[in-house]
């Protein structure tokens, strides 16, 4: 049997399954929380941090990632404060300094408010969100691509760089790849990064309600959870 | 050897081992530490033990080789006692001298006595050297008793009597509720209440449960931890042992990294020699109590301090850590309740349950209690491990027990808490050493490292020093961390050569603040800790690198130029030698001058002249 606890997130009180995550249970109740390394149905390491949320305990409140953070009794949970939403515009910032060139960074760029950037560009092709490495360990336990290097050096490889006979070759990780979804028609060439600005009028809502789900154009590229919660289902 | 079946059996074997050291009364204490090792202390060992033997003294000396004894910079040191007569310096040609006047005759050695650097006046015993004498040695004192590799030395000394105290008396709720008494809060940094994260442990469901030693001390010039485990690790296992009891768990870990081979070495034959006496194993001192604890050395990687890359590193795992959103000490190593302690708190539990709650309380201040040890080191005169009583403040510190500065040069500020600390400039050297003010402050006590910089410390380069630590030992896994410090060097970067801008400088202040709140683990939210504070302490040092492109302290290359003062130089010739890169010219006896096309601004020159005729500007 289903354990449910209630919880209140943004002032709304929800009736939420026991062990279900935060994120989870604000996506499915159409509350916007971006994300981009949580993908439904793979564990969650909280590695991009862009779905951080308040906890508030006893008054004082706690910036924590709401895809690792379980749903408790009683929990308060403020996903849209000034301060959630100006330390999610700065993390933003930088993922898209790292891949301006990717339309699913973009889109969570415009989403979190990005409309200048103050980081020089660096048009990588990996953010190392994780997606990929996840989905080939927990899905099909194929493991034939992992995280290697620490740091700066942090990249994702086959093991030993050598062993190709482990992947299984269902193309999941390309599927999931932030950075293979087709880039927009906009002005983005390498070597010319910069943000247009056109797909804002993607989000469809105004500055006032961005934190209810508006079915906005934006979550479809990256596989947001809501869109990829509705393929499941359908 | 023989193993240990009750209690009655360690007290009859501690007279035993009490009688035995009675019967000689002369005792030489050799370091043995990392730090006199260095120094070739085996060496002088060797020698000492040889000229024993050539001048038959060895039945009626006893040589003891011990931990650290703190004062690393005076290495190898020697304490012969009964006179508590300390040498310093010691190398293997005074050996014959040792032994046949110290030793046969009680005579001193001038020579090899401490010359204290303040007033430079000679010094005979241990206990009157200034650096020791401002101390509060309650941890390191105990080094010089005990033979690390002995648990006999420890027995005889009182080892293991907290440990027969609480099995006698005590049930667990009672040790919590003593250690809550105390104040006792973590050594390793966090500072979180010792007595709070047993009793959450203790609470939590679960029969099996594990106690951790964390002892991958990686900071940047601090060697605390590494210290007491090498000198004194029947202290800590001891702790380990009582906080087992008192949490419920059976079953312990001595986390070490491998770059500490004595540190292994001394906690390997610490674990070895406990399980032959029975006091590891099942039923210890015929108690219902069981323990057991392994060694685990750590992979290299600095993040594997922190509690829960840590536990992901013993458990065989990539050593990342792991959202804390539920505490180790209720899901911790293989998702079991696990109490987590560094090996300085560790080492203090014994003497809580000894002396009692009220005695450790009685040192430090309000909301810190007890004594630090402290890894002073940097431009002073007197570097080595301190310990002080909590409340002491950071004046006392670096004048009284550092010395004061070197070469003349004026104190500018001091680093303390490691990478995860801040720098606190001299007008702040009032405050007391105490978690909650230094926190308050922009640094933090931390593990205890303490670098003292002077006027030829640039504090931007401090900055960029820690954030390339930082940027490398990062495990990479969260973006704020990985970026944000990636970026927040890449501008300090841009600062130092003289690109830097002041929107920049507020970029830099902004990206800081979203690195310390949205970061995932300790490493991250403490990162931009050593940029926050140069910022708010030295923001005019930031400014002139930016404003007027110059480095006040003549440190970062792309904005400094040497060149020579004609009225000092003599001509004499030493720069042009030394300069490997041919940048100066000029004629014997003639003002020299630098090329600045040629000059890498190595600082050769600067240190060859004798007429400090090199100016940086």
């Amino acid at each position: 049997m289903l354990h449910y606890v209630t919880v209140n997130i943004d002032g709304a009180t929800i009736k939420a399954p026991k062990g279900s995550s935060v994120l989870e249970v604000a996506i499915e109740y159409g509350i916007c929380i971006p994300h981009l390394c949580h993908v439904p149905g793979l564990s969650d390491i909280g590695a991009c941090r862009l779905c951080i949320v308040e906890n508030v305990t006893n008054g004082r409140s706690q910036v924590t990632t709401s895809c690792t953070l379980k749903v408790q009794e009683g929990m308060v949970i403020r996903t849209n404060t000034e301060r959630i939403k100006r330390l999610r515009h700065n993390i933003a910032e930088l993922l898209v300094a790292e891949a301006p060139n990717s339309r699913a960074i973009q889109d969570i760029a415009v989403r979190c408010g990005v409309k200048k950037v103050r980081y020089p560009f660096r048009n990588n092709n990996c953010v190392l969100c994780g997606r990929c490495v996840r989905a080939c360990a927990e899905i099909w336990h194929a493991n034939a691509i992992g995280f290697v290097g620490r740091g700066k050096n942090r990249h994702v490889e086959r093991p030993l760089n050598m062993r190709e006979e482990f992947c299984k070759q269902c193309d999941y990780c390309i599927q999931l790849c932030p950075m293979t979804i087709p880039p927009c028609d906009g002005p983005m060439k390498p070597g010319e990064e910069y943000l247009c600005g056109k797909c804002e009028s993607q989000l469809m809502i105004t500055e006032e309600v961005p934190d209810s789900c508006a079915w906005c154009r934006l979550g479809e590229g990256f596989n947001c959870g809501r869109y990829a919660g509705l393929k499941a289902v359908g | 050897m023989h193993k240990l079946a009750t209690r009655e059996d360690l007290e009859t074997t501690r007279q035993q081992h009490l009688l035995d050291r009675k019967k000689i009364n002369k005792t030489i204490i050799i370091c043995g530490g990392t730090g006199c090792t260095a120094s070739r202390s085996q060496d002088v060992i060797n020698a000492i033990n040889q000229e024993l033997l050539a001048q038959d003294m060895d039945s009626s000396v006893h040589l003891r080789v011990t931990g650290c004894h703190g004062f690393c910079e005076q290495g190898p040191i020697m304490v012969i006692e009964p006179g508590n007569i300390f040498y310093c310096h010691v190398t293997p040609d005074d050996a014959h001298d040792i032994v046949a006047l110290t030793l046969r005759d009680g005579e001193i050695i001038e020579r090899l006595l401490y010359t204290d650097p303040v007033s430079g006046i000679k010094i005979r015993t241990e206990s009157e050297i200034p650096f020791y004498r401002a101390q509060d040695r309650q941890l390191l004192s105990r080094n010089r008793e005990v033979n690390p590799c002995s648990i006999e030395d420890y027995i005889a000394v009182g080892g293991y009597t907290a440990l027969v105290k609480v099995l006698d008396s005590l049930s667990p709720e009672e040790i919590i509720h003593e250690i809550k008494v105390s104040g006792l809060r973590g050594r390793g940094g966090g500072g979180f209440p010792t007595g709070r994260k047993w009793a959450e442990c203790h609470e939590a469901p679960g029969d099996e449960k594990y106690v951790i030693c964390n002892a991958d001390e990686g900071d940047p010039g601090a060697y605390m931890d590494r210290c007491v485990l090498e000198g004194n690790p029947y202290l800590v296992l001891e702790g380990m042992m009582i906080g087992a009891y008192a949490v419920g768990a059976t079953k312990g870990y001595i986390y070490v990294r491998n770059e500490y081979p004595l540190a292994v070495k001394h906690a390997r034959l610490t674990v070895q020699q406990a399980r032959k006496y029975g006091l590891l194993g099942e039923d210890i001192l015929g108690s219902s109590f069981s323990f057991d604890v392994d060694v685990a050395r750590g992979g290299g990687a600095f993040v594997c301090g922190e509690s829960t890359a840590l536990m992901a590193s013993l458990e065989g795992k990539v050593g990342e850590p792991r959202p804390k959103d539920v505490h180790t000490v209720v899901d911790g190593l293989w998702h079991k309740p696990t109490t987590l302690n560094n090996v300085e708190t560790w080492a203090n539990v014994p003497s809580i349950i000894l002396n009692g709650a009220k005695w450790f309380a009685s040192k430090g201040t309000k909301g810190s209690k007890g004594t630090k040890i402290l890894a002073l080191t940097g431009r002073i005169k007197n570097t080595g491990l301190v310990e002080v009583a909590m409340g002491t403040p950071i004046r006392d510190v670096v004048f009284t027990i550092g010395g004061g500065a070197v070469d003349g040069k004026a104190i500018k500020a001091v680093q303390t808490g490691g990478p995860s600390g801040g720098c606190l400039p001299v007008d702040k050297f009032d405050l007391p050493v105490d978690f909650d003010v230094l926190y308050e402050a922009g640094s933090m006590v931390g593990s205890g490292g303490m670098v003292v910089m002077d006027e030829s410390s640039c504090m931007v380069d401090v900055a960029k020093y820690f954030l390339t630590f930082l940027q490398d030992e990062s495990c990479g896994m969260c973006v704020s961390c990985r970026l944000g410090i990636d970026r927040m060097l890449e501008i300090i970067t841009d600062i130092t050569e003289g690109r830097g801008t002041l929107e920049q400088l507020d970029l830099l202040e902004e990206l800081a603040d979203t690195v310390t709140q949205t970061s995932l683990c300790g490493l991250g939210k403490t990162a931009a800790n050593p940029v926050l504070s140069t910022l708010r302490y030295f923001r005019e040092e930031y400014e002139a690198h930016i404003n007027e492109k110059r480095c006040p302290a003549g440190v970062c290359k792309a904005l400094i130029e040497y060149s020579i003062d004609p009225e000092k130089c003599t001509g004499c010739g030493r720069c042009k030698q030394a300069c490997i890169h041919g940048a100066i010219s000029g004629e014997k006896k003639e003002p020299h001058v630098i090329d600045p096309e040629l000059c890498q601004k190595c600082g050769i020159c600067r240190s060859e002249c004798k007429h400090e005729a090199i100016q940086v500007k």
